[in-house]
């Protein structure tokens, strides 16, 4: 027999003689000490009970007996007794084998992280992070200045004429020809938007994201956030699938399964659904408003109201306990540039593999639609819709790409917008709506994995009327006040 | 999938089904010896089990569950073991997913050895899991990770000290520079063989 040698340390008297009573209540063999399994049923753990229940069961309910006398014993929770004693054992062993040299006053680094988490001042690194890591790096120069090159110089002196040039000097059929380069062509739409669009966006988001990750800037940022969390019923540690949901909302619906309770878990992915863009969006929507303060300014503030009320409500609809938080805090680390660049790569893989054939595919399916005049279908019956909220007609292909993927629809803004067909109020709002409406089909998917079907089939049909209210309720006040963005 | 019906039909909780309780002698010589590694989130895990494993591993959801268990082949001295990456788990009561499916690992496998990982600058925090492991006597190695950044802060552990005090093995390791991880892999190759032939 290979056990430990030490016996274990001993709780107080009280709690010790109910573990023995119960360790001799249990007759039946058990994969771990009949200590920890005593100790687990003073603590009301639901999957030891049942199965103790099951093993020792003409004796269960004395069992019940002396853990509810035990209980009775303390003021506070039991677990809360036990969790101390260790923590006390704990340092005990370490008084005598630990040592710490102080140093002299708090380092740079202490300091920094102070101020990152302070309320006051950490607001304002949050701030320069976002202008020079989101606006400045990703809005300005990913998703202006790159696919600007990439999409009108690379794909519309080089790519597109050669293959055009190709095609139909290949087959003169008009309708096949369409199919690779007309208005929904795999080159001239599904390439193009993926390679040109998407691809110096998605970049440039992850290698930002990935020096917060690898700099210890997340964690912090979800202590800072904290405060404004639990006003809306969650807990920090909501921040840190938020914030992953502005990577990729379908990672971050994943990543709720840190969260403690159904509650909170329910609340992010509805939140993650509705109201985070993901870097795609996030990107193409930085890019086209750039130019315009105000306009970003009013699409800010638009969404973030809106998260932070349907935060509020669901906290007070949806039942259940409130989670307390608690976060590791690693020390700030200087960024290596080698991880970066091999982290970026990584996600860009994972993200490319994943996006590419998914633009072909809606390529080829919006080919066929128009072949067949569903497509013409589909876009007369959101058109009444789209102009409900002040857009032209022509912005229902826009959410009608948004119902394949959210970047999708992104590039489809982003390619109205910079052929001058959507401007001012009409362009805010409908960048409001595409950043609320729909979640991409991926996304759904893991809704419905992680949350159930009924759960998410309640949030898609309440987000998908819902976007378009906001956008309704946006056109109506900017335009009634006159508002010229 | 089939391997692991199997498993859990032949060690489930309770039921000594098959004579495989930890402690005993496994046997079954088709049987590879399966080594744990447990700890809070962000402490190195997977940094451990990656340079433990090399390049076989597969990764699947735990029966009934969303969570992701990672698994993989490691050979030590001749002796194949099976690595079992468990989820982050702060407690042996369990508040989330995550930490139902690294319990149930613990306590359903049986593993022969667990690696109990931590961050050796934040131990006041690690131990009172390390405690629970020794209270259920489930066969623990403490792996003192992330010593670097331990000497940094000015923190000196007595290692001799520390393993005596709580009687098991403790090791200190920096995984991202595979410091230590020799040291690791001899010991769990003789926790392995001592079980293999203490019959």
């Amino acid at each position: 027999m290979l056990e430990t040698k030490t016996t274990p340390f001993r709780y107080d008297e009280s709690l010790e003689s109910a573990l023995s009573h119960i360790e001799n209540l249990l007759k039946d063999s058990y994969s771990v000490s009949k200590r920890t399994v005593s100790l687990l049923l003073l603590q009301g753990d639901p999957e030891i009970e049942r199965r103790v229940r099951k093993q020792e069961a003409s004796s269960y309910t004395s069992i019940q007996r002396i853990v509810s006398e035990a209980r009775a014993n303390y003021n506070q929770p039991i677990s809360y007794v036990i969790a101390l004693r260790r923590q006390q054992e704990a340092k005990r062993i370490l008084s005598t084998t630990v040592t710490k040299k102080e140093k002299f006053g708090i380092g740079f680094a202490e300091r920094l992280s102070r101020t990152m988490m302070n309320p006051v001042t950490g607001s304002l690194i949050l701030l320069i992070v976002l202008y020079f890591g989101l606006y400045q790096f990703v809005g300005v120069i990913g998703a202006g200045i790159l696919v600007d090159f990439i999409e009108s110089t690379v794909f519309g002196e080089w790519v597109n004429p050669w293959v055009t040039d190709f095609v139909v000097g290949l087959v003169p059929l008009q309708i096949i020809q369409d199919l690779f380069i007309g208005k929904y062509g795999i080159v001239t739409l599904g390439l193009s938007y993926a390679i040109a669009i998407i691809l110096p966006i998605v970049t440039t988001f992850f290698i930002v994201f990935s020096i917060i990750e690898d700099s210890g800037y997340l964690p912090r940022l979800a202590m800072l956030i904290d405060r404004v969390f639990k006003t809306i019923g969650l807990s920090g540690r909501a921040v840190i699938p938020m914030v992953l949901g502005f990577g990729c909302d379908t990672m971050a619906t994943i990543v709720t399964r840190t969260q403690e309770t159904r509650r909170e878990r329910v609340i992010t992915t509805l939140l993650l659904a509705l109201a985070i863009p993901c870097s795609a969006q996030l990107g193409v929507i930085f890019a086209i408003l750039s130019g315009n303060g105000l306009a970003l300014i009013t699409w800010v503030m638009a969404v973030a109201l809106v998260l932070l009320l349907i935060g509020y409500l669901a906290s007070k609809v949806i039942p259940g306990e409130r989670a307390s938080f608690y976060i590791e805090v690693p020390p700030l680390r200087l960024p290596k540039l080698s991880n970066i660049l091999v982290k970026t790569y990584s996600r860009l893989q994972w993200y490319f593999i994943e996006v590419l054939p998914f633009f072909i595919m809606a390529s080829i399916l919006l080919w066929i639609g128009e072949l067949t005049g569903l497509f013409n279908l589909a876009i007369s019956g959101l058109e009444p819709v789209v102009k409900l909220i002040g857009l032209p007609a022509e912005a229902a292909v826009v959410f009608l790409y948004g119902f394949f993927r959210r970047d999708f629809g992104a590039a489809g803004l982003y390619d109205l917008h910079s052929s001058g067909e959507l401007l001012g109020v009409p362009l805010v709002v409908a960048a409001v709506v595409l950043t609320l409406f729909i979640p991409c089909i991926a996304q759904v998917m893991v809704m419905l994995k992680e949350r159930g079907i009924k759960t998410a089939l309640a949030m898609t049909l309440f987000i998908f009327p819902f976007a378009f209210l906001v956008g309704f309720v946006l056109n109506l006040i900017l335009t009634k006040l006159g508002v010229s963005l | 999938m089939a391997l692991w019906e199997k498993v859990l039909k032949t060690i489930s909780f309770g039921k000594s089904g098959g004579g495989c309780h930890w402690g005993e002698a496994r046997l079954d010589n088709n049987h590879l010896s399966r080594v744990g590694i447990v700890g809070n989130p962000n402490v190195g895990k997977s940094v451990v089990f990656n340079n433990l494993t090399g390049a076989y591993v597969t990764v699947s959801n735990y029966p009934g569950t969303t969570v992701d268990v990672a698994r993989g082949k490691a050979k030590i001295e001749g002796v194949g073991i099976e690595v079992v990456d468990t989820p982050g788990m702060y407690s042996l009561l369990p508040i989330t997913e995550e930490e139902r499916v690294a319990r149930l690992i613990l306590f359903e496998e049986r593993p022969e050895v667990i690696l109990h990982v931590v961050d050796s600058k934040n131990l006041e925090r690690m131990l009172p899991l390390t405690i629970q492991f020794i209270e259920a006597r489930l066969p623990v190695i403490l792996d003192l990770n992330m010593m670097d950044e331990t000497e940094v802060a000015g923190i000196e552990i007595d290692v001799n000290r520390l393993e005596k005090e709580l009687g098991i093995p403790v090791v200190a390791t920096v995984a991202t520079a595979g410091r230590g991880m020799a040291t690791i892999r001899k010991r769990l190759v003789e926790y392995v063989r001592n079980q293999n032939y203490a019959v």
